[in-house]
């Protein structure tokens, strides 16, 4: 906008205003809190009181204590299963919607969405209600023969996590999968189809390699949703459902050791960047042009 | 292996499934189009459209855009369904044979490489899909790209690749499989000026060399008549004329074409008499006499029916000498000079609907002899001059 | 051309994917309407007493009072926020790309963090927990998202538009007002749609930085060890409607033009 400069000249004052806003905002809000965050992860507690002396005991703890490491071990097991299955029941949807005509596509790309916007905490309370002893989930087994009576496999468990996990993060692979495919030119199917190609070696070999990227940013979108949770686990979870999320938030609630629930946070980060890196690494799409 | 032994190799192995007696009235027809119909919905694009395509020859496609000569190239390639008609190939319909065991490949006109392949993931496509042994497709692939000049190009991705060698792994990718017709369609639109020209001597050669039917379609007529053999010209869905380019330029058949087919100077009026090969018309130049030789059915015109005379700007030309016929003056109103040659636009007559003219003459260093208001005296030889009834 | 069975076993997948995304949310309307006993509905007499007895839950409406404030506020500032961080990155280069992480470090981090991140800040600078800030933290949340979508039609917008209003004669306030914000309008509505959606129901971050006064989510949040009594049915089935109007009214602003170019 070098153009421009001239002509907002004799509006100097609200600029610098602006330019200062734009910056002060954003690290105000933003890049101080979370610096300040790192910084208590190098403190201890002491008697219910922050001893703001540096250490690094806290990392100490959670990499030599036996509790900590397995937990945030499991836990990210567990998420990226709920990454895989999301992924596996996403793509043959999204691609059923590529297949749909202009406006039924975006009518049931939006039907699917839906969901994404309601209510939380209610999800998550009803899908509990439907995978409880009581619930829908043992109804319909048992009266199909599958189950003899009614099992407590579903809820108060690490399943009862995957499975609620899973429910709530469909609509999140569905997107990015959708969006890949659909960004696709028809054309190159069709190039395939004309090069003698069946309808199965064109989607293994065009359609399939072409949709990874999308694949990637949804298996990482899924797997940091579901790793930064901690509500659902803490509902669902019962006492044998321990995730790295009721940890972390468990030492600013219940052990009331703010240092150490930073240092954890700071472990979560790194596993966050992790996957956002990798999956931006192979969501990048290595011929956007054709 | 130099390029052109593997011309050899790949004209050596032949063509599979080509027929061995065809029968006399098809006798070298590869591929003909009967009443074929298409529309979208309620839309007709292509109507009743009758075609033969002969065995070895470059068959050009011509048309405005929306003439239905992308939807011909779609049709033939089982991109799309017909809505009626038949296609047969040697004599057998293939109407509802679907596009992966059509013996054709397309070049489309975006190339659609692959982006996710390299090129030579791109050119051995078609045998990879067909299960040929990994050898003998690395080897194929080695003389395919040979063939167009991009050896050592395998291991690159389409991305990497400048207009014109993606427009060449395109066309590797398609002659590979020695498909029986290869489709371009507009494989030259999206190449500058001097590219475009190199590619079109480049594709006439690897088409003369493999001997491998080749249909083209553009909107380009000044590349129709470089590469083709026969151009079919299309307009509104339905085929105007099909014939040489010599024929196309200078016996049109139609208004449409010959406004089409190159600059042109189209004069409207009434037939007259016939003698001999020539005929008379009666227009606003006065009398003129044109050439109808092998055209009866110019010849046999009811005289007073409205035709144009119709002369090519490089037909006109200045000169004093009057044998009586073709000679009307005119005033000059513009001289543009566009390189090789000069064009003069010129005004007969004082009204401003008179028919304004076109002549085309080689430049000279010296300078244009014309220049603007002057008047002068203009003639064309009979034979230089046609007929089209309007 | 995809073969039939592959079509059935796309669709039957899809409509799979269908039940289990809408079984949570058949299951509380279902129950607002009809009395449930002993985990069984019964089907026999459908009532509307939830949504009588909703009306009269005080420390329900409340706290969806306290949410739609919350929810107002944050649109307000992330709009506007994020409307002047996208006019003032747009065409710039230094510091762009760094700014421009640091905006999107609270989107792409798990709310945990930057929820306990706010709460100690908060601590910190001696700032009460209360709606203010959890105001903050959903602006701080929120804002890439307007950002992203303010800043995405800025680029698609043709440099000669404003290039023209300047050769007409127009100052930089005429050019903004005239040119830039008529043609901002929807992708800003578009993002206070999305912030207001986002804020309405966010909970993780507002659970650590919120006060006495809570917004909706966190009250149903605190309601749910209990069990929710059959009014909090008709709550979420009210919810549901209003969601879906919200969505249509943001389909209307936001999706004519995806389509249009998709169509291309």
């Amino acid at each position: 906008m070098t153009g421009t400069g001239s002509a907002r000249a004799p509006t100097r004052w609200p600029r610098r205003l602006v330019t200062l806003l734009a910056f002060a905002m954003p690290v105000i809000f933003i890049l101080v809190p979370l610096a300040i965050f790192l910084g208590y992860s190098f403190f201890s507690v002491d008697h219910g009181e922050i001893d703001y002396t540096l250490t690094v005991a806290n990392y100490v703890r959670f990499l030599s204590d036996p509790i900590f490491l397995p937990v945030f071990w499991n836990t990210c097991v567990l998420c990226l299963s709920v990454a895989i299955i999301c992924v596996l029941l996403a793509y043959p949807a999204a691609y059923f919607l590529t297949t749909l005509k202009g406006r039924w596509r975006y009518m049931l790309l939006m039907l699917l969405m839906v969901p994404l916007l309601m209510s939380y905490v209610i999800k998550i309370y009803a899908i509990r209600s439907i995978l409880g002893l009581n619930g829908f989930l043992n109804k319909a087994l048992v009266s199909l023969g599958i189950l003899q009576e009614p099992s407590s496999l579903f809820v108060f468990n690490m399943n009862a996590i995957l499975l609620t996990l899973t429910l709530l993060l469909i609509p999140f692979a569905i997107l990015p999968i959708f969006l890949t495919l659909e960004r696709i030119p028809p054309i190159l199917r069709q190039a395939s189809d004309d090069l003698g190609a069946s309808a199965a070696q064109t989607f293994m070999r065009v359609t399939l390699p072409l949709s990874l990227p999308g694949v990637a940013s949804a298996a990482s979108f899924v797997f940091v949703l579901a790793i930064g949770d901690f509500l659902t686990p803490q509902m669902v979870g019962g006492v044998s459902g321990f995730t790295f999320g009721r940890v972390l938030y468990s030492q600013f609630g219940t052990a009331y050791n703010w240092p150490f629930g930073a240092a954890l946070s700071v472990a979560l980060a790194a596993v966050v960047v992790t996957a956002i890196l990798l999956g931006e690494r192979f969501g990048r799409n290595r011929g956007a042009s054709v | 292996m130099s390029g052109r032994d593997s011309l050899l190799l790949l004209r050596r192995s032949g063509l599979p499934g080509r027929r061995q007696g065809p029968s006399m009235n098809e006798k070298s027809d590869l591929l003909t189009l009967r009443s074929v119909s298409k529309s979208y919905g309620a839309v007709p694009v292509l109507h009743d459209v009758n075609l033969a395509i002969r065995d070895g020859e470059f068959l050009t496609v011509l048309g405005p855009s929306g003439s239905g000569k992308t939807t011909v190239l779609r049709l033939i390639g089982g991109l799309e369904p017909m809505t009626s008609g038949e296609i047969r190939l040697d004599g057998q319909d293939i109407s509802r044979m679907p596009i992966n065991r059509r013996p054709f490949n397309t070049v489309f006109q975006d190339y659609a490489l692959f982006p996710h392949l390299t090129v030579a993931g791109n050119v051995g496509y078609g045998l990879s899909v067909r299960h040929v042994p990994r050898k003998e497709i690395a080897r194929r692939v080695a003389e395919a790209l040979e063939l167009v000049q991009l050896g050592s190009f395998a291991k690159r991705y389409p991305t990497q690749l400048s207009g014109g060698q993606r427009q060449r792994v395109a066309l590797a990718r398609a002659l590979i499989c020695r498909p029986r017709l290869i489709l371009l369609d507009e494989p030259l639109a999206a190449l500058d000026l001097e590219l475009r020209r190199q590619m079109q001597e480049f594709l006439k050669s690897i088409q003369r060399e493999i001997k491998t039917t080749f249909l083209f379609v553009t909107h380009d007529q000044e590349e129709a008549i470089g590469m083709s053999d026969r151009i079919c010209v299309m307009q509104a869905g339905r085929i105007r004329q099909l014939g040489t380019p010599h024929e196309l330029y200078y016996k049109p058949n139609c208004e449409f074409v010959a406004r089409f087919f190159g600059e042109n100077n189209l004069v409207p009026g009434t037939l007259g008499q016939v003698q001999g090969e020539l005929r008379s018309i009666d227009t606003a130049l006065g009398r003129l006499i044109c050439s109808v030789a092998g055209q009866p059915h110019l010849k046999n015109a009811p005289e007073g029916a409205c035709a144009f005379a119709m002369f090519r700007p490089e037909a006109l030309h200045v000169s004093e000498v009057h044998d009586g016929k073709n000679h009307f003056s005119g005033k000059i109103v513009d001289v543009a000079f566009a390189g090789s040659s000069t064009v003069a636009i010129i005004a007969v007559g004082e009204d401003r609907s008179a028919p304004r003219l076109r002549m085309r003459l080689p430049s000279r260093f010296s300078g244009s002899a014309l220049s603007a208001s002057e008047t002068v005296a203009l003639s064309f030889a009979p034979r230089e001059a046609h007929l089209v009834l309007s | 051309m995809t073969a039939r069975p592959s079509t059935i076993f796309l669709a039957a997948v899809t409509a799979l994917v269908a039940v289990l995304l809408y079984s949570p949310l058949f299951v509380p309307i279902v129950s607002s309407f009809f009395t449930v006993a002993h985990g069984e509905v019964v089907w026999s007499s459908p009532t509307v007493a939830a949504y009588v007895s909703l009306a009269g839950n005080k420390e329900i409406l409340t706290a969806l009072r306290a949410t739609l404030i919350v929810g107002a506020c944050t649109v307000l500032l992330s709009v506007g926020g994020g409307t002047l961080l996208a006019l003032y990155y747009h065409g710039r280069r230094s510091g762009r790309g760094a700014l421009q992480f640091i905006i999107f470090l609270p989107f792409l981090m798990p709310p945990i963090i930057s929820g306990l991140a706010l709460l100690i800040f908060f601590r910190e600078v001696g700032l009460e927990r209360s709606l203010l800030t959890v105001v903050i933290g959903h602006t701080v949340f929120v804002l890439a998202i307007v950002y992203r979508t303010v800043l995405t039609r800025l680029q698609s917008l043709s440099r000669s538009l404003v290039e023209a209003s300047y050769d007409l004669g127009a100052t930089g306030w005429q050019t903004f007002w005239r040119v830039l914000m008529p043609n901002l309008s929807s992708a800003m509505a578009g993002g206070a749609i999305l912030a207001f959606a986002l804020s309405f129901d966010e909970t993780m971050i507002t659970i650590l930085v919120t006060g006495t006064q809570s917004t909706l989510p966190v009250r149903l949040w605190a309601m749910m060890r209990l069990g929710f009594s059959p009014d909090i049915n008709a709550l979420v089935a009210l919810i549901l409607i209003f969601t879906v109007l919200l969505c249509v009214l943001a389909a209307r602003v936001l999706i004519p033009k995806q389509v249009a170019t998709a169509a291309h």
